[in-house]
């Protein structure tokens, strides 16, 4: 099986500021007489159909070229042949087509394909997609989008401010407010082709906010209704208007003859809803699909070692989280946090659950495969019972304390447990384990209710990437998050948080990153053990197929090889 | 017999009333939120909120049990929780390619298993009763999804000679249909030999010993004659009681062969209901598998009063 080469240069527009200088269009030129660079990652969306399982050891000698994570190339195919139907085995979308409420693997690789965001997937960061330029004030708390000029929706009408400054209060509206950044009536039409955005505080990640890696951002008619579908109401600004959709069989697609970025080199695209791993495999084996947007490395054998398949794996911030409850219970006190985070091997759980194709993590969400990750802020934690049990004693449990484990049964997160079970048990740790299944899991072991709280003392759930890492800091580890199962409430974290956030310059935000690191590592509000890798597969009768790091697939430059 | 088959019709009809209240309750009675089932856990509670105002989930219990019933007496079923479709548009499609395949499984199954309880039966206890017994118990006790699995991964992926998923691209003609569909039939029809050939065995034995085949064989009539119009009348009957019990069966119990070849039949829109709790989806596809039950089994009936008068009597009164 051929690895794909992949140059992993840094093409990335500064996410700070868009714009398509000369120096990046003269290395994107170069970059497209090369083979074809497939950068992409690949997520389990948060809290649904997580079928990526990488579970177990499967022999994985075929391998794969490891990415650059986050986005992938937008340049054109090289040297394919026009025309022609690509097929592509996807997940079965878990909820309806709508723009704003999609949340799952399957939705946004079907929805991504018409409506498009203000950014797109660019090198390792993002780039221009329906905004051409974006900046921000002083201190990050306006950003100034300029729209792409000569966009026409699918119905033929124009892409204009109206329709940004419509989706964005839809948002708005409906209580996503784009990770809590803006509020409604911030977004307003400076002109048919500016918007202006005012933050709520300062924040220089706003761009990748407003992302394909954000896909509840995309742009919809000023017309739109909130709640209204892709299928319900065909349109958007994409590459491939939607001809048919059958929920539990597939979409078909064909070229958007007026799509801002060209003609599409394939005349359409079909897409094949998958609900089971195998079954999918087996199709990407024997030809009935010309793609796969996921495997895993468990059950995956065949496709690692199929001469026939590009393989690609990416590097991705998809972790689980394995949350300590910092209000009450056996938790309360760091000491034990730290007990626990010392008892366990990372490297033996990645090579265990991943054959490998994971990175061990530090127990904070500024993971290494951001521009901005301090690496001198922290040692990696590492396994040391001695002092593990040390710990224990001093937090007055020098007979070892028993606690109840929660997982969520998804995935590998039942052997991590198991895992984890054993190892701490060396230390002290008596943990029973409760694995329930995802239809219960989420309501009683975490956030019970909302915002987060009743969560149980002890569990793992599990979180996909993001290109930023606002979304988990926001979220799961700011005081009085929704998703902060922990109930931890640290005040100089919120700060450093305010900190990174506001921080235009990249060694601003390193040294704002670098606080964070500390904080979460000593304080250790949750164990995250690792970060892993997704892996897609494409037949070599194509090439220029790309994927994102949730999971789309685009074939907008894709052609026959 | 219009007053036996007006009888029937009208007991089912408290039948399909009674199987929709218990999903009802028991929608009622499990756990978790539809709308956090279907939009996830990480979503805002404001857009839970509004799923919940438009699918009417705030309503009072008797409320939605009433809408629930006037939307099926009018056929106006609602809208998928999971899609924003209507849930006829949901599940018809599905509804045809199931049948598709059990037609094909049932018609490559039935005259083998036939044939074989016949022959079975014609020697008995000898070596190819025997044979014939123990295939058919090692068939039909070896899941489908797993026969399925063996069949794809051997015929589909390794040989190539049928397609190893059951992916049919649109505008594909009927009788190259039958590349994509022979697989997953092959896999029901195994498992359906062992049933069907041994009741056709038992049948068949059970009308060779009564006293009409021995009258029939001493009134001089060739042993042709006596199978043709004596013994096989009387053995199909049980057969075709399993059959059409198992038609029921195909239509609505195997997702483990829809999942193994990837082919959106009913049973996996069914078991997609049930865990994205899309009541509205739900409700209907049980309806439509009791009407399956329901009308396969009124059917086998007739079939069976057809050829047996004295069954036809005993209707009439």
């Amino acid at each position: 099986m051929e690895h794909m080469d992949t140059e992993g240069e840094g093409l990335a527009i500064s996410p700070l500021q868009g714009s398509l200088s000369r120096r990046t269009l003269v290395k994107r030129a170069a970059v497209a007489g090369l083979a074809v660079p497939m950068v992409g990652s690949f997520i389990a969306s948060c809290g649904s159909d997580d079928e990526t399982s990488t579970t177990g050891g499967g022999d994985t000698t075929g391998g794969s070229e490891t990415t650059a994570a986050g986005g992938s190339e937008t340049t054109a195919a090289s040297g394919g042949t026009e025309g022609g139907t690509i097929k592509v085995g996807t997940f079965k979308p878990a909820g309806p087509l709508d723009p704003i409420a999609q949340a799952d693997l399957g939705t946004y690789n079907v929805v991504s394909q018409s409506f498009e965001c203000l950014l797109g997937p660019e090198g390792d960061g993002v780039g221009p997609a329906l905004a051409t330029e974006w900046v921000a004030n002083e201190d990050s708390t306006e950003w100034t989008f300029t729209l792409r000029e000569g966009v026409k929706w699918h119905d033929g009408t124009d892409f204009t401010a109206d329709d940004v400054v419509a989706t964005f209060e839809r948002i708005v509206a409906v209580g996503d407010s784009i990770g809590g950044s803006i509020s409604a009536g911030a977004t307003t039409a400076v002109d048919p082709l500016t918007v202006k955005v005012v933050m709520n505080g300062p924040n220089a990640s706003f761009p990748y906010l407003v992302s394909l890696f954000n896909p509840q951002t995309a742009i919809t008619p000023a017309a739109y209704e909130a709640g209204t579908t892709l299928d319900g109401s065909p349109n958007g600004t994409g590459p491939w208007k939607l001809e048919s959709y059958d929920p539990n069989a597939g979409a078909k697609f064909v070229r958007n003859e007026d799509w801002w970025g060209g003609k599409t080199p394939l005349d359409a695209l079909e897409m094949i809803f998958f609900t089971d791993q195998a079954s999918e495999n087996t199709a990407q084996s024997s030809g009935a699909t010309d793609v796969i947007q996921s495997f895993a490395v468990v059950g995956g054998d065949a496709l690692l070692a199929d001469e026939n398949q590009n393989v690609v794996d990416v590097q991705a911030a998809t972790h689980r989280e394995v949350w300590f409850g910092c209000d009450e219970g056996n938790f309360t006190d760091v000491k034990v946090r730290q007990a626990m985070a010392l008892s366990i091997n990372r490297d033996e759980i990645v090579e265990t659950l991943f054959s490998g194709k994971a990175s061990v993590a530090n127990d904070h969400v500024m993971f290494d495969l951001y521009p901005f990750h301090d690496p001198d802020a922290v040692e990696q934690r590492a396994q040391d019972i001695e002092q593990a049990k040390a710990l224990l004693a001093e937090a007055g449990f020098a007979d070892g304390l028993s606690t109840t484990l929660n997982a969520v049964d998804l995935g590998e997160v039942p052997q991590l447990a198991e895992l984890i079970q054993s190892m701490a048990k060396e230390a002290g740790f008596d943990i029973t384990l409760n694995v329930e299944s995802t239809d219960t899991f989420y309501g009683t072991q975490w956030c019970v209710t909302y915002p987060c709280a009743g969560s149980a003392e002890f569990g793992i759930v599990d979180y996909g990437h993001r290109p930023v890492p606002d979304v988990y800091l926001l979220k799961a580890f700011k005081g009085g998050g929704d998703w902060n199962s922990s109930q931890y409430a640290s005040a100089d974290l919120d700060a450093a948080i305010v900190e990174y956030q506001s921080s235009a310059e990249e060694d601003a935000r390193k040294v704002a990153s670098g606080k964070i690191q500390t904080i979460m590592w000593n304080d250790v509000p949750a164990m995250i053990p690792y970060r892993y890798n997704g892996l897609a597969a494409y037949s070599k009768k194509f090439t220029g197929v790309q994927f994102t790091a949730l999971g789309h697939t685009i074939v907008s430059a894709a052609s026959q090889a | 017999m219009t007053k036996y088959i007006v009888k029937r019709v009208l007991l089912s009809l408290v039948t399909l009333w009674l199987l929709v209240t218990i999903v009802f309750l028991m929608s009622w009675a499990l756990p978790s939120d539809p709308a956090r089932a279907i939009l996830g856990p990480f979503a805002d509670e404001k857009l839970v909120e509004d799923f919940r105002e438009t699918f009417g989930l705030n309503d009072g219990f008797l409320e939605q049990y009433f809408r629930l019933l006037k939307g099926l007496v009018t056929f106006d079923f609602g809208l998928s929780y999971g899609t924003k479709q209507p849930v006829w548009d949901v599940l018809a499609p599905t509804l045809w390619r199931t049948a598709k395949l059990a037609t094909l499984a049932m018609i490559i199954t039935t005259p083998i298993s036939i044939f074989a309880g016949l022959i079975a039966a014609k020697f008995r206890d000898r070596r190819l009763d025997r044979g014939i017994v123990l295939t058919g118990l090692a068939t039909s006790s070896i899941p489908e999804f797993v026969t399925g699995t063996l069949l794809a991964v051997v015929f589909g992926v390794k040989l190539g000679w049928f397609k190893a998923v059951a992916i049919i691209p649109e505008g594909t003609p009927p009788l190259e249909q039958l590349n994509y569909l022979f697989l997953p039939a092959m896999a029901l029809a195994i498992v359906y030999f062992g049933y069907i050939a041994r009741m056709m065995r038992a049948g068949t034995i059970q009308a060779m010993d009564s006293d009409y085949t021995r009258t029939a064989a001493m009134k001089g009539l060739s042993s042709s004659q006596v199978m043709r119009k004596h013994v096989l009348r009387n053995a199909m009957a049980p057969t075709i009681t399993v059959m059409s019990v198992q038609i029921g069966y195909l239509v609505s119990g195997i997702v483990g062969v829809e999942v193994v070849f990837n082919y959106p039949g009913f049973s996996q829109a069914l078991l997609i209901a049930v865990k994205q709790k899309d009541l509205p989806v739900l409700q209907v596809a049980v309806i439509i598998s009791a009407l399956v039950y329901m009308v396969a089994t009124l059917t086998a009936d007739l079939i069976i009063a057809w050829l047996n008068p004295r069954i036809r009597l005993e209707m009439g009164n």
